[in-house]
C-alpha cells in the first residue's frame, strides 16, 4: 500500500480499511471503501455525513467491535486485534442498564475494568482498595458532568440530557485515551445539547491527561464546525472519505462570528458540491434508458419540497430549507437529488430550483398530479424495465423475489430490498404498479 | 448486583428499635417452617409402603398441603436451575442450539404423564427401602410440566439483549460472569418471572396423579392433597373432594399473595422500556416485610458478612486481569463441546431403545394409534373453539374496562393455576346424570384445564389496545359488532394465538386424564390417543412399547401443528396485526 506515513505520534490509525454487510441474499453490500483517518493526540475529529454512509461503522471498527472486511487499526503504532484498549464510547441511545442506578452503571464499567486503575498501586493493599477505588472514581465522574444528587436515581427517572450526562460519567470514568461520542446529542432537546457540548469541550480541555483525544459522529454541520479541530467529511453508498477539513478557529468558539459563518458554508458548499454534483444531464436518448439507483425519499416528501419551494418564489438554499423543515441535511439531500431525478427542480451550487415541470405538478389537481408523476417516472429506466417485465407477464403480475433478483443482477450495488420499498412507494404514488404485501405480488395497475 | 452504599443501612436504625408485630408474626412463620422441614425430612426418609389416608379428618390437609407445596417448589427450584443452564448453553453455544433447540420443542410437547413409568420405577429402585425415590419421582414430574417454558423464555431473552446493551458489555470489558450478573439475567428477569408463575400453574396440573398413581398392580401413594383428593374421588366422598379443593384453593392463594405478587413488585426495577410506571403493581406483604426490623438486621449483617469475604479473597488473590480471562473462555469451550458429545451419545441410545421398543407394535396397533390421534387432534380442537367462543368476548369485557379488570385479573390468574382434573369428579357426575358420553364429554373436561389460558391472554391484549384507535371507532360511530368485528378481534388477535398455543399444549396434555377418568371406582374411557396412553399404563404389567409408540406419534403430531398451523398464525399476527409499528 502506498501510503504517506502519518506523524509517528499518532494515537490510532485506520488503514485501508473497507467493510462489508452481508445481505440476506448472501450478496455483500458495500459501506466503507479505503478509508484512512488518524487520531492525533489532544484533538477533536468529528465525522460528518448524511445518515447511511457508514459513520457509526468506522467507529465501531475504531473500537473493536467490528472487525474490518480489510485493512487494519493501529493502535500506538501496533495493529488492534479485538476490543481496542483505550476508548470508551458514549452511545446515541444512552446505552444504560436499566435495573442499575446512576451509581450502579457508573461503577460497572470501573469493576469490569477489573485491573489496578491507579498507575502505582500500592502492592500490600487488596482488592479492599480496589472497592475504594472503584467508588472513588465513580464519584468522581458523577460530579465532573454536574450528576451529584442522582447517584441512586434510576435511568427511567431521568430525562434524555441527564442520561447521556450518565452515558458520558460511565464513558469517562475508565479513564479512556480518547473518547467516541456516537451521535450522542442526537435524541437530547435542542437546548440541553447545547449544553453538553459546552461540558464536553470543557472537560476535554480541563488539563487532565485523558481523554486525550475526541473522535465523534454527527450529521449536524454547526456541531461539528463548533467542536471539532478536524472534520472528516463522508460520502454514502459505499462510505468514502471525502475530504478532511482543518478547523483553526481559536475556543471559545462563536456561533455567529464571520469566521465561524464562513466555516459552515465552506461545510455547505463541499458537501452539495459532492452530493449534487453540477455537471449536465446526459440528454434523453431512445432506446433503453440506463438503470440509476433511487435516491431515499417518500414521494410526500418530494412534493412537500416541491411546495415549499412554491410558496418561497421558487428557491432556497438547501441548508436553509433543512434548517426550515427541522430535516436533517443528509435526507434533504436525497430529496432534492430525487427531485431532480424527476426534473423538478434543478440544483446549482447550494441552491434548489423550481423547474417549469415542478411548477405545473404543484399547480395540477390530484388526479392530474397522479398522471404526472406516472408519466416522470417512467422516463427512468428502472420503472421501464420492471414495467416491461410485467406486461409481458400473462396476468400482469411478478413475484416479489423475481423482480429482487431482477434489482440485484442490474445494480449489484445497490441494498435491493431497500431500492425495492422505494420503487414501491413511487409507483404507488403515481398509480403505476399495485403491491399486494399479503401475496407479495407486484402487479401492473390497469389504466 | 453491585453493593449499595453504607449509608443506607445505617440511615434506618434511627427509626426505633423495638421489635414491630409484624416481626412476631416472622418469627412464627420461620419456626413454622423449620418444623415443616423435620417433618418432610421424616416423611421422606420414612418406610416405603402403601399410606393410607383417612378421609375422615380432613385436620391431616395442613401437613399434607404443605408436603405438596415443597415438592412443587423444589421441582421449581429444578426448573430454574435447568433452565440457567439449558437456556444458557443454547443461547451461547451455536452448534449445540441447532440440537437443542428441537430438542426443547420435542421434550414439551410429550404428555407429562409418558415420563411416569421410567422415572418411577428408576427412582424406587435407587431407594427401595424409604419415600425418597418416590418423592423425587413426584418432584421430577411436577417438574417435567414446569421448566420447558421458562427455559424457552430465558433462551429467548438472552438472544434478544438489544444491540447497545450488548456493546456496553462489551466495550467495557465485562466478563462472562459479570456479564451474565448485570446484563443478561437482569434483561431475562421479567419474562422468567411471568413465565415462572405459569409453570407452577401447569405443574399443580396432575398433582392427582403424580402423587398417587398405579402403575400395573402396584400402588403408589405419597401424602399430599393430591393424593388425598384422588381417594377422595375413589370412594366418591363429596365432602372430602371439597376439603381438598378447598385447601388447594388456599394453596394457590397464598403462593400468590406470598410469593409471586412480591416477586413481580420487586422485577419491577428490571423493566427495561421507558416511561413511568402504567400500573404500578403492589403487593401488601412486601411493604408488611419492608416493615421489618428483624429483616433489615438480617440484611445488615449478611452485607457485613459479604465485605468481609471480599477483603479476604481480594487479599489472597491479587487481581490480574485479561490473560486469565481466555483462558477461562477456552475451558468453557471444551465443558461446552464435551457436554454436546454425550448429549448426542444420549440421544443416539435413547433413540436406540425407543427403536427396540417399537418393534413390538405391531401395524394393526400403529394403525389404531393414528386413529386416535386424529380423534384427540379433533377434541383439542374443538376444545380450543369452543373456549374461544366464550373467552374472547368475556376477555373483551373484562379487559376493556378498568374497573372489571382490576377486579377480575387477579381471579383469572389464581383460577387458571387450580388443577383442573381436581373439579373433573363434579363435572363427570354432571355427565352421568345427563347422558352425555365421555367421547363429547371429555372435550370440556380439556375445556376445564385450557379455557383460561385463551381467556387471560384475551384480557392482556384488550387492556393494550390504544386509546386513539379506540376512541377512533367511538367517534365514527362503530356499532357494536363493528367494533368487536374490526377493532377487537384483529388488535388482540397476537395474543388470541398466543392463547390458543397454550391451550391446545394444554389441551393436548389433558386428553390422557380427560379421555380415561375413574370415579366411584368404576373406569369410563373415549377411544382417543389420551386414553390409549393411559390404557397403557395400568395394563398389568404396563404396555411399554404401545406407550413409546402413542407418545412418539402424540409428540410427532404437537410438533408438526406447531409448525405449521401455529407458526403461520403468529407469522399472520406479527405481519398483519401487530400493534407495534
Amino acid at each position: 500500500m502506498s501510503i504517506a506515513a502519518p506523524p509517528a505520534t499518532a494515537l490510532c490509525e485506520m488503514r485501508g480499511i473497507s467493510h462489508e454487510f452481508v445481505q440476506p441474499n448472501g450478496k455483500p453490500l458495500r459501506v466503507l471503501e479505503e478509508i484512512n483517518l488518524a487520531i492525533l493526540p489532544e484533538e477533536i475529529v468529528a465525522l460528518l455525513g448524511p445518515s447511511g454512509c457508514g459513520k457509526s461503522t468506522v467507529l465501531r471498527i475504531l473500537a473493536g467491535l467490528i472487525a474490518p472486511t480489510s485493512g487494519e487499526v493501529l493502535y500506538h503504532d501496533e495493529t488492534l486485534h479485538g476490543l481496542n484498549p483505550g476508548i470508551a464510547i458514549v452511545f446515541q441511545s444512552f446505552a444504560l442498564f436499566p435495573w442499575m442506578t446512576v451509581t450502579e452503571n457508573v461503577r460497572m464499567a470501573l469493576r469490569a475494568a477489573g485491573k489496578p486503575l491507579t498507575p502505582n498501586p500500592s502492592p500490600l493493599r487488596g482488592e479492599g482498595s480496589f472497592s475504594q477505588e472503584v467508588v472513588r472514581r465513580a464519584a468522581h465522574a458523577i460530579r465532573l458532568v454536574g450528576l451529584s444528587g442522582f447517584e441512586d436515581a434510576y435511568p427511567r427517572e431521568l430525562s434524555g440530557g441527564m442520561k447521556q450526562r450518565v452515558g458520558m460519567a460511565r464513558a469517562l470514568s475508565v479513564d479512556p485515551e480518547i473518547l467516541l461520542l456516537d451521535e450522542p446529542f442526537s435524541q437530547v432537546d435542542a437546548l440541553t445539547a447545547e449544553s453538553l457540548r459546552a461540558e464536553v469541550i470543557d472537560i476535554w480541555s480541563s488539563g487532565e491527561r485523558n481523554p486525550s483525544s475526541i473522535l465523534m459522529v454527527s450529521h449536524d454541520i454547526k456541531e461539528v464546525a463548533f467542536m471539532a479541530d478536524r472534520i472528516v467529511i463522508l460520502s454514502a453508498n459505499p462510505g468514502r472519505l471525502q475530504i478532511i477539513v482543518a478547523n483553526p478557529l481559536p475556543r471559545p468558539r462563536d456561533y455567529r462570528s464571520p469566521d465561524f459563518l464562513r466555516l459552515v458554508d465552506q461545510l455547505h458548499d463541499l458537501i452539495t458540491g459532492h452530493a449534487l454534483p453540477d455537471v449536465a444531464a446526459p440528454a434523453p436518448t431512445m432506446g433503453p434508458a440506463p438503470l440509476e439507483a433511487l435516491p431515499e425519499a417518500f414521494p410526500s416528501q418530494i412534493v412537500g419540497l416541491l411546495e415549499y419551494l412554491d410558496a418561497r418564489g421558487g428557491k432556497e438554499d438547501i441548508f436553509r430549507i433543512a434548517a426550515d423543515t427541522h430535516c436533517e441535511f443528509g435526507r434533504m439531500l436525497q430529496t432534492a437529488e430525487a427531485a431532480e431525478l424527476l426534473d423538478f427542480v434543478d440544483t446549482p451550487k447550494r441552491l434548489v430550483v423550481l423547474e417549469p415541470e415542478g411548477s405545473r405538478f404543484i399547480k395540477a389537481l390530484p388526479g392530474e398530479r397522479t398522471d404526472i408523476w406516472r408519466e416522470r417516472i417512467l422516463r427512468l429506466g428502472i420503472f421501464q424495465m420492471i414495467r416491461d417485465m410485467l406486461q409481458r407477464q400473462p396476468d400482469h403480475a411478478l413475484d416479489r423475489d423475481f423482480v429482487l433478483e431482477t434489482l440485484v443482477m442490474h445494480l449489484p450495488m445497490e441494498n435491493y430490498e431497500k431500492l425495492f420499498r422505494i420503487i414501491t412507494g413511487w409507483a404507488r404514488f403515481g398509480n403505476l404498479f399495485d403491491y399486494d404485501e399479503r401475496r407479495q405480488m407486484l402487479s401492473l395497475v390497469e389504466n | 448486583m453491585l453493593q449499595i452504599p453504607w449509608g443506607k443501612a445505617t440511615a434506618l436504625l434511627g427509626e426505633g428499635r423495638r421489635l414491630r408485630w409484624i416481626d412476631l408474626l416472622l418469627i412464627v412463620g420461620v419456626v413454622g417452617v423449620i418444623l415443616g422441614v423435620i417433618d418432610l425430612g421424616r416423611e421422606w426418609s420414612g418406610e416405603l409402603r402403601p399410606i393410607d389416608i383417612d378421609l375422615d379428618n380432613p385436620w391431616i390437609l395442613p401437613q399434607f398441603t404443605f408436603f405438596s407445596l415443597t415438592r412443587g417448589l423444589i421441582a421449581y427450584c429444578l426448573s430454574l436451575a435447568f433452565t440457567l443452564v439449558y437456556g444458557y448453553w443454547t443461547a451461547k453455544d451455536a452448534r449445540a442450539e441447532r440440537v437443542l433447540v428441537p430438542l426443547l420443542d420435542i421434550l414439551q410437547s410429550i404428555p407429562v404423564l409418558s415420563f411416569l413409568p421410567g422415572l418411577v420405577l428408576v427412582f424406587v429402585a435407587l431407594f427401595p427401602t424409604t419415600n425418597t425415590g418416590l418423592e423425587l419421582a413426584a418432584i421430577l414430574m411436577i417438574f417435567t410440566g414446569q421448566a420447558w417454558n421458562m427455559t424457552f423464555s430465558f433462551y429467548h431473552s438472552l438472544r434478544s439483549v438489544p444491540q447497545d446493551l450488548r456493546e456496553v458489555g462489551q466495550i467495557y470489558r465485562l466478563n462472562v460472569w459479570q456479564r451474565l450478573r448485570w446484563l443478561e439475567l437482569p434483561f431475562a428477569t421479567m419474562g422468567l418471572v411471568w413465565n415462572s408463575m405459569m409453570s407452577m400453574a401447569g405443574g399443580w396440573f396432575f398433582l392427582m396423579i403424580n402423587e398417587a398413581f398405579r402403575l400395573g398392580e402396584r400402588d403408589f401413594r405419597l401424602p399430599g392433597v393430591g393424593s388425598y383428593m384422588s381417594v377422595a374421588v375413589e370412594r366418591g366422598r363429596v365432602d372430602a373432594m371439597l376439603w381438598a379443593i378447598f385447601a388447594m384453593v388456599l394453596m394457590i392463594v397464598g403462593l400468590d399473595q406470598l410469593l409471586w405478587r412480591p416477586v413481580v413488585v420487586w422485577a419491577q426495577i428490571f423493566r427495561v422500556e421507558e416511561g413511568g410506571l402504567q400500573t404500578a403493581a403492589s403487593s401488601w406483604f412486601l411493604d408488611w416485610l419492608r416493615g421489618s426490623r428483624l429483616l433489615r438486621l438480617a440484611k445488615r449483617w449478611l452485607r457485613r458478612l459479604r465485605g468481609l469475604k471480599k477483603l479476604r479473597v481480594g487479599i489472597l488473590h491479587p487481581v490480574s486481569a485479561k490473560p486469565v480471562e481466555r483462558h477461562r473462555f477456552q475451558w468453557g469451550q471444551s465443558v461446552s463441546l464435551a457436554a454436546f458429545i454425550l448429549l448426542l451419545a444420549a440421544l443416539v441410545f435413547g433413540a436406540w431403545q425407543l427403536f427396540h421398543l417399537l418393534e413390538h407394535v405391531t401395524l394393526a396397533e400403529w394403525l389404531d394409534t393414528a386413529g386416535a390421534a386424529s380423534i384427540t387432534l379433533s377434541r383439542v380442537l374443538l376444545s380450543t373453539a369452543l373456549g374461544t367462543l366464550w373467552a374472547l368476548p368475556t376477555g373483551l369485557a373484562i379487559g376493556l374496562s378498568p374497573r372489571l379488570s382490576n377486579l377480575l385479573q387477579p381471579v383469572v390468574q389464581v383460577l387458571a393455576s387450580f388443577p383442573a382434573p381436581m373439579l373433573f369428579p363434579l363435572i363427570i357426575t354432571f355427565m352421568n346424570f345427563s347422558g352425555i358420553p365421555l367421547g363429547w364429554g371429555s372435550i370440556l373436561l380439556m375445556l376445564l384445564g385450557t379455557q383460561w389460558y385463551i381467556l387471560f391472554n384475551v384480557v392482556a391484549g384488550a387492556m393494550a389496545v390504544p386509546a386513539d384507535l379506540k376512541e377512533a371507532a367511538n367517534s365514527y360511530r362503530l356499532s357494536r359488532w363493528q367494533r368487536f368485528r374490526k377493532l377487537y378481534v384483529p388488535a388482540v388477535f397476537p395474543f388470541l394465538v398466543t392463547g390458543w398455543v397454550t391451550a391446545a399444549g394444554g389441551a393436548w396434555n389433558a386428553s390422557i386424564v380427560s379421555e380415561f377418568v375413574t370415579f366411584h371406582g368404576e373406569v369410563q374411557t373415549a377411544w382417543g390417543l389420551g386414553s390409549q396412553i393411559s390404557l397403557a399404563l395400568t395394563e398389568a404389567p404396563p404396555n411399554f412399547p404401545l406407550l413409546a409408540a402413542s407418545t412418539l406419534v402424540m409428540c410427532v403430531v404437537v410438533v408438526v401443528f406447531n409448525r405449521t398451523v401455529w407458526r403461520y398464525c403468529y407469522h399472520l399476527a406479527e405481519k398483519r396485526f401487530s400493534l407495534n409499528k
